[in-house]
């Protein structure tokens, strides 16, 4: 302000302050953001960076029988993942459990959300509260309760089974049905709340002018309606598949054992074999696996958004 | 003005970092204590969780408490020997550790890797008492208790308990039974079991077990069963499984006899557990007193009678009703001895060949 309110000073040095003092104050706001943001990244340092940095280090040691860890620098626990077509199968099933999952979540969580997000109701706030309310409970909690409803003896098969439906109980459980039908359930407040939080563009007035344009409802929905939410259905299911190929317990307590995922494995390999470097190894693959969705992912809503 | 508010803002995001880092940084150091005397201080413990926890605190910790109120026992409970022995790994240099008690086929391994320090008689008297088949050829921690893997049936499917292992193949209990697939010893255990019952030497070779197992895989029910294989046959989920004979037999009680546990007549394998001093350990002294209480044979009377395990000393007394339960040691059992030394060279090849061959979807 004070170089500005200066006596005709000639006209190269007052650019040449105005671009000083911008520099400065540049400079300053900088250092502000950069004190502002330090005890926030010196957490993520300590919580994050430094593990990811050991887990790295550990993927390239050499694992020996009974927990021994040889510090060497090998490329072996990679190879031995990459060409071993066991390991290509529990990738894929990894992938395509999250992929089922993530389409399954974002089609029944959809009305929902689209309901809450278009709702005037004075008990908006209560419904939202009600729809994310699961997520007070934890998702182990739940497993078991699908356990339950599951089970050869559980909900499910004694109804049909008392109806008359069914001689025999069908396997809902410990098997990869039982695993989608737990992470749907348990995923489906992530995808309701992205859901809500990804329909900003959609407007009650642009759906009621295609209506007065002559469009039925159905085209309504598939020409307005649907385009405007694809972002936050997009969101949402990038959400859910990242949640369920990183999932453990719902696998582990509804897989019984046969549903084999990185993330079991992962579990197995450090706590039952106690070979650390392929379990690092493989939990890199899984990171770089995410990677790849992200970026996909990004370039897809550019095109979307674009 | 505003230069302050930003300069005061910096500062306190610069304390507050300052803050996270020493806060960060200040965990840690609990570990480091004296050694501590004989008949004061802690006593850190690592041992299973669950119903063996809640027993052996009842029957084990709590008197010994009540004998020495100067030693506080501080129980770290682990799900697996495995998990016990990462956990130990992961101390090496600094142990926070004194006892561990955990499977003698992990604690072996542990003994090789240095992890655990020798025990005699002078530190522990009652080491005398453990015969010398259940002493560590060098010296390493004895046996403080034996367990053996059972047959775990439903009551009311069988009214008699079944007596062949063979029941898992028959097609009128396929998809009612479970069984626990490696690394779980229960796992490991029926693979050597099947092989001996195929005319096989498992040091050898599993491949006729293999195909047999294999032949059994499309009728289990769960191969990880939840909460756990005891509970899996109560609730009706199951009519058979594997289990061990000790929770087997309190499970059993629990439930009012909805389940029973056998040994089926081909044999068992001895599932045995150890009592480990931790070497450095920071509270070694007290730890001595703590094992040397743990091989008494109120100890071990004690927790025979809570949870059916087979005592590793010879002058504990168990009264008949325990004693038909707990799995007998005198040689009248028929065990596949599953060679400590060569399961450590076999589990991992067995877990593989689980997941890739016996387990189908």
């Amino acid at each position: 302000m004070t170089v500005l309110e200066a006596p005709a000073a000639p006209e190269r040095p007052r650019a040449q302050d105005e671009g000083q003092l911008e520099r400065a104050t540049e400079r300053r706001n900088r250092r502000t953001y950069l004190a502002l943001l330090l005890p926030g990244l010196l957490g993520l340092l300590v919580s994050f960076v430094f593990p990811l940095a050991y887990m790295v280090r550990m993927s390239f040691n050499q694992g020996a029988p009974d927990g021994v860890i040889v510090e060497t620098f090998t490329l072996d626990t990679y190879i031995q993942p990459l060409t071993d077509p066991y390991y290509w199968r529990v990738t894929l099933d990894t992938f395509q459990m999250g992929v089922t999952v993530g389409i399954l979540c974002v089609i029944v969580s959809y009305p929902v959300a689209l309901f809450l997000a278009r709702s005037t109701s004075k008990w908006r706030g209560l419904l939202i509260a009600i729809a994310i309310a699961p997520l007070l409970t934890s998702a182990v909690v739940r497993t078991y309760g699908w356990m339950v409803i599951l089970g050869t003896n559980g909900l499910i098969n004694s109804s049909l089974g008392g109806l008359g439906l069914i001689d025999t109980p069908l396997k809902l459980t410990n098997n990869m049905t039982g695993v989608t039908i737990g992470l749907v359930e348990i995923f489906m407040p992530y995808a309701i709340l992205a859901m809500i939080s990804g329909f900003g563009r959609l407007s009650p007035q642009l759906e009621e002018a295609a209506g007065s344009l002559g469009a039925s409802k159905f085209k309504v929905f598939t020409r307005v309606t649907l385009p405007l939410c694809l972002p936050g259905l997009l969101t949402a299911f990038l959400l859910v598949f990242v949640l369920s190929i990183s999932t453990f317990i719902t696998p582990r307590l509804l897989g019984g054992g046969s549903v084999q995922v990185l993330a079991t494995e992962i579990y197995d390999q450090t706590t039952g074999l106690l070979n650390w470097p392929f379990a690092a190894a493989l939990s890199v693959i899984l990171l770089v696996l995410f990677g790849l969705i992200i970026a996909v992912y990004q370039r897809l809503t550019k095109k979307i958004g674009g | 003005m505003r230069a302050t508010i930003k300069g005061k803002m910096a500062a306190v995001a610069a304390l507050s970092a300052a803050v996270l880092v020493l806060s960060g940084c200040g965990g840690g150091s609990e570990a480091a204590g004296s050694g501590g005397s004989a008949t004061s201080g802690e006593v850190n413990l690592i041992a299973y969780s669950g119903v063996w926890q809640d027993q052996y605190t009842a029957a084990v910790i709590e008197p010994f408490q009540a004998k020495y109120p100067d030693i506080k026992i501080n129980y770290a409970s682990k799900r697996s020997s495995a998990e016990m022995l990462s956990a130990l790994q992961g101390q090496k240099n600094n142990p926070a550790t004194d006892v561990a008690i955990m499977d003698n086929s992990v604690s072996t391994t542990g003994n090789k890797q240095g992890l655990f320090e020798k025990v005699d008689e002078e530190s522990v008297p009652n080491l005398a008492n453990v015969p010398e088949k259940f002493q560590d050829k060098e010296g390493y921690g004895p046996v403080a208790m034996l367990d053996a893997v059972g047959l775990v049936y439903d009551t009311a499917t069988f009214p008699e308990a079944p007596d062949s292992w063979k029941v898992l193949w028959d097609p009128a209990y396929a998809g009612k039974i479970n069984v626990n697939a490696p690394p779980s010893l229960l796992g490991l255990s029926l693979t050597a079991i099947t092989s001996k019952m195929e005319g096989e030497d498992y040091t050898q070779g599993i491949d006729s077990a293999v195909t047999r197992l294999k032949e059994m895989a499309p009728g289990v029910q769960t191969f990880a069963p939840n909460p756990d294989e005891y509970q899996n046959v109560i609730t009706g989920q199951t009519v058979l499984g594997l289990g061990q004979n000790a929770r087997g037999q309190f499970y059993s009680d629990q439930s009012n006899k909805k389940m029973g546990v056998t040994f089926p007549k081909e044999g068992t394998v001895y599932q045995i557990n150890t009592i480990n001093l931790v070497k450095d350990a920071p509270h070694s002294e007290a730890a001595k007193t703590f094992v040397d209480y743990a091989l008494s044979a109120e100890a071990q009377t004690a927790f025979a009678k809570a949870l059916f395990y087979a005592p590793s000393v010879t002058n504990a007394e168990l009264p008949a009703d325990v004693k038909d339960r707990v799995v007998p040691t005198d040689g009248s059992l028929n065990i596949v001895p599953l060679d400590v030394e060569f399961l450590s060279s076999a589990r991992d090849k067995w877990t593989d060949t689980w997941k890739r061959q016996i387990i189908t979807n």
